[in-house]
């Protein structure tokens, strides 16, 4: 998935520049989190690689953007999940038929990396509502 | 912006150093390190695509990215299997973990020679 272009033409302050983007990202990880309810693969994928946009920004500028530490840390572990999860996709789709017990592992461990997702996501919300009183 | 500028210079160098040390000795942990610094700075670029002159590089980090992703793909893809056959299935998932290694094998051979070629920093 595309990341969205950050309309950033006359802001010529730092500070703006970083909120602006931090703004934009966040809404993009917002805007894609159904994927955790549909747990379909390629709406996980977009998912994930939303969160993971946010993390970098929140890592490089924080510096600028005062934000709970947590918020990375917790980001990351919320990609971890779900790249956990989109591994074993990938592994899936090239496993033989006649490997059933195997797949019905994989399967399962799949579940369970998704939900281990959407407990990570449930503290992040609660995390990120601190985001806005948070900025310099 | 001057931080702005310092913090693009600062991620470039960093990939190109990824990027000479893979090329170096090519193995699985500089794999990950050239991909994961790409990732960074393609997602700075991203960033401030708005107000920098970027395309070009942008363009660049990608294309390194994606002669990276087979190799990933084979490498983690190798392991997870390794851990994850159903004893009573390791026979049959036999041909399947020769085909990853070939795959791994022959990925990491063309993910260098790809990234020889291209260069991220003066």
């Amino acid at each position: 998935m595309k990341a969205a272009r950050i309309e950033l033409e006359n802001v010529d302050d730092l500070h703006e520049l970083v909120e602006r983007i931090v703004d934009t990202r966040l809404q993009e990880a917002r805007a894609l989190a159904g994927g955790l309810e549909t747990r379909e693969k390629q709406a996980l994928h977009d998912f994930r690689i939303a969160c993971k946009r946010l993390r970098y920004a929140l890592e490089r500028f924080q510096e600028l953007y005062i934000a709970p530490e947590a918020i990375a840390d917790r980001l990351s572990q919320l990609q971890d999940a779900l790249g956990e999860a989109h591994d074993r996709d990938v592994l899936l789709s090239i496993l033989p038929p006649s490997m059933a017990a195997t797949e019905r592992r994989l399967k399962s461990d799949r579940e369970a990396c998704v939900n281990r997702a959407v407990v990570h996501w449930g503290e992040l919300q609660q995390l990120m509502q601190t985001l806005d009183s948070h900025r310099i | 912006m001057k931080w702005l500028n310092k913090t693009i210079r600062r991620e470039q160098r960093a990939l190109e150093r990824a990027r000479k040390r893979f090329v170096g000795e090519p193995n699985e942990k500089r794999l990950h390190d050239v991909r994961t610094t790409g990732r960074r700075f393609r997602s700075l670029l991203e960033d401030v695509a708005g107000i920098t002159d970027s395309k070009r590089l942008r363009r660049r980090v990608k294309r390194a990215a994606g002669a990276t992703d087979a190799a990933r793909d084979a490498t983690i893809i190798l392991r997870l299997l390794e851990g994850s056959v159903d004893r009573t299935e390791a026979e049959l998932a036999l041909p399947l973990l020769e085909r990853l290694r070939v795959q791994e094998r022959l990925a990491t051979q063309q993910a260098c020679r790809e990234l020889r070629r291209m260069r991220f920093a003066p």
